[in-house]
């Protein structure tokens, strides 16, 4: 499914031919198809993505009417914005601990589901994955709560272990918050990971594993030399997808510390909130925005080069 | 059928995995309808005394306004997305025109680009056009936003659409909007579902756009009303849990029915 990208194209029969009247009849449905979809994903998506882009050389304020053209000057204060950097260091380690820990964990427990156990495969992939459609406001006001300082879950489970809680709370403690926000991601994501793994793992041909076990093969040596070669892609993929999630996180870190204690949780997502909706700073916001913007395009254009399959036709 | 002892603890293993990854829903639900005093004292016990009133008060302090304002927009913007989706993706699926790869490209590349980065030309053309604090201003971006990854799937299916229906109704006389419309949208009926509740769900859930979209409190959907909760409830945890659970209950419901559906949109999602 996901080969690689095909060039070779044959050559269409209409060019150098004259055009026939059936034929711009049907060009003419084709333009006509297109257009609602076409025209609310210019004015709504790729509009505002260079107005974005515009706006970001502007000091620009949504409230007042302030605008005024400062060239380079946002992007010269962003490097040495202290915050900025605090933000972007933070995706970049959700990104990392999102990689190893969902990958790795939706990896094994895939495994363990797809060929380890015999009875309740179909429960434990739904109990699994449901976390995944959960709203990440409900999760984050539901983790609060299991977080909290004084009478938390988290605590009363970490006292269960023999351990101490963190004295200044989960989310309150700058040195730990951004890994308490990760154990909420990674309990809501794992799942979602396992479930496009068990799918791939779901289309390696039985025969592979038959075979080997007629050599005598352990699960181990199948697990590493039939499975995760064949389902290389898929884990590509996975991987991309997780990473992208991890770059534009939002919803869960403003329910949870609104980027804070003292801006150690904040993130791309709400530094760009925080300074176009709380300090009217919007032009500021949008220079953000391009950062951010800049690091989804690179991984969504790997991941569409890896997935786009031309018409055979065409 | 000899058990082998490996097998029996890869299944505990699993197991308990698993309920360690389920308790924090447990706990919500269960909690829903306890006491504050039984929520702190026995968290993981079932209630002894139900307290279905929390799922009453949670309800008529606004829940229900959310739920509906949710329902309301969550339907209405996924059916214009299949709709407008399901018509581009079968021009560019089986039709031939100029421009075609470029516009299907664009569309999909669209996919790329993450809500957070347009928030502020979004809020300033909805502003614009006064669809700043009105559903309608939530469903246009919503539906934009959608369009990529619809496209991107109901394609895949039409490329396998058999081409002997679509001759048969041309010699019939159809006209494509007839033939999309009439003809190929009832025969894709799975993948259209797929693409319904990968949105729907989605949609239910989406928080960003709602934060900068809606200001009056009666318009709020249910993600952006449990934000109000938040602070209000901020001690009262059983009512607080209540609302969780009935803003939960409904996606979950329509995960666990649809689920072959949901996990088929999100692998297509994967490739």
């Amino acid at each position: 499914m996901i080969d690689s990208v095909q060039t070779h194209k044959h050559p269409s029969p209409t060019r150098g031919a004259r055009v026939s009247a059936r034929q711009k009849r049907e060009w003419l449905d084709g333009y006509l198809l297109v257009t609602p979809a076409i025209v609310a994903f210019v004015l709504l998506v790729v509009y505002p993505m260079f107005s974005t882009i515009y706006l970001s050389l502007f000091d620009y304020g949504l409230t007042d009417a302030r605008i005024r053209f400062v060239g380079l000057g946002n992007y010269i204060e962003l490097t040495q914005d202290t915050i900025f950097w605090r933000s972007l260091r933070n995706n970049l380690t959700i990104l990392v601990v999102s990689v190893i820990v969902q990958v790795g964990f939706g990896l094994i427990l895939a495994a363990l589901i797809d060929r380890g156990i015999r009875w309740g495969k179909g429960i434990a992939r739904t109990l699994n994955f449901a976390p995944v459609v959960m709203s990440a406001v409900a999760v984050g006001i539901l983790w609060q709560l299991i977080y909290d300082p004084t009478v938390g879950l988290a605590n009363h489970f970490v006292r269960l272990l023999g351990l101490t809680p963190p004295s200044q709370g989960w989310l309150g403690d700058p040195n730990i918050v951004i890994y308490s926000i990760l154990v909420v991601a990674c309990w809501q994501y794992t799942g979602y990971v396992m479930i496009i793994i068990l799918a791939g793992m779901q289309s390696v041909s039985q025969e592979l594993y038959e075979a080997a076990e007629i050599d005598g093969a352990t699960e181990l040596r199948k697990f590493l030399h039939i499975t995760l070669p064949s389902i290389r892609n898929v884990n590509i993929a996975v991987i991309l997808i997780t990473m992208i999630g991890a770059i534009k996180v939002f919803d869960l870190v403003y329910i949870l510390t609104r980027g804070g204690p003292a801006n150690a949780s904040q993130v791309m997502g709400t530094y760009i909130y925080y300074n176009a909706f709380t300090v009217n700073q919007a032009g500021y916001a949008s220079t953000i925005s391009v950062v951010l913007l800049g690091f989804a395009l690179a991984l969504g254009f790997l991941q569409l080069r890896l997935s786009y399959r031309p018409r055979e036709d065409a | 059928m000899r058990i082998r002892i490996s097998t029996v603890l890869v299944h505990l293993l699993v197991g308990s995995y698993t309920l360690l990854v389920t308790l924090p829903i447990l706990w919500m639900f269960l909690s829903s309808t306890k006491t504050m005093r039984e929520l702190f004292t026995t968290p993981f016990a079932l209630p002894s005394d139900p307290q279905w009133s929390n799922f009453l008060r949670a309800w008529e302090s606004g829940i229900s306004q959310y739920l509906a304002n949710s329902l309301i927009v969550t339907s209405i913007s996924v059916i214009l997305i299949v709709l407008v989706s399901a018509l581009a993706a079968y021009a560019l699926a089986r039709i031939t025109f100029p421009g075609r790869e470029f516009i299907y490209l664009l569309l999909i590349a669209g996919f790329a680009i993450p809500v957070h980065t347009v928030l502020v030309p979004l809020y300033r053309t909805l502003n614009g056009v006064n669809l700043i604090n009105t559903h309608v201003g939530l469903i246009l971006p919503y539906v934009a936003f959608g369009i990529p990854f619809s496209v991107l799937l109901l394609y895949a299916f039409f490329l396998e659409f058999p081409s002997e229906i679509e001759d048969a109704a041309r010699i019939d006389g159809c006209t494509i909007w007839q033939m999309v419309l009439q003809i190929v949208m009832p025969l894709s009926m799975p993948a259209l579902v797929s693409v319904t509740i990968f949105q729907a769900v989605f949609l239910w859930n989406e928080f960003s756009l709602a934060l900068i979209v809606i200001r009056d409190d009666a318009l709020r959907t249910i993600p952006l009303g449990l934000t109000k909760f938040q602070g209000q409830w901020s001690t009262n945890w059983t009512l607080m849990l209540a609302s969780l659970s009935m803003a939960t209950l409904p996606v979950l419901l329509l995960f666990v029915i649809l689920q072959r559906h949901f996990i088929r949109s999100l692998v297509g999602f994967s490739k």
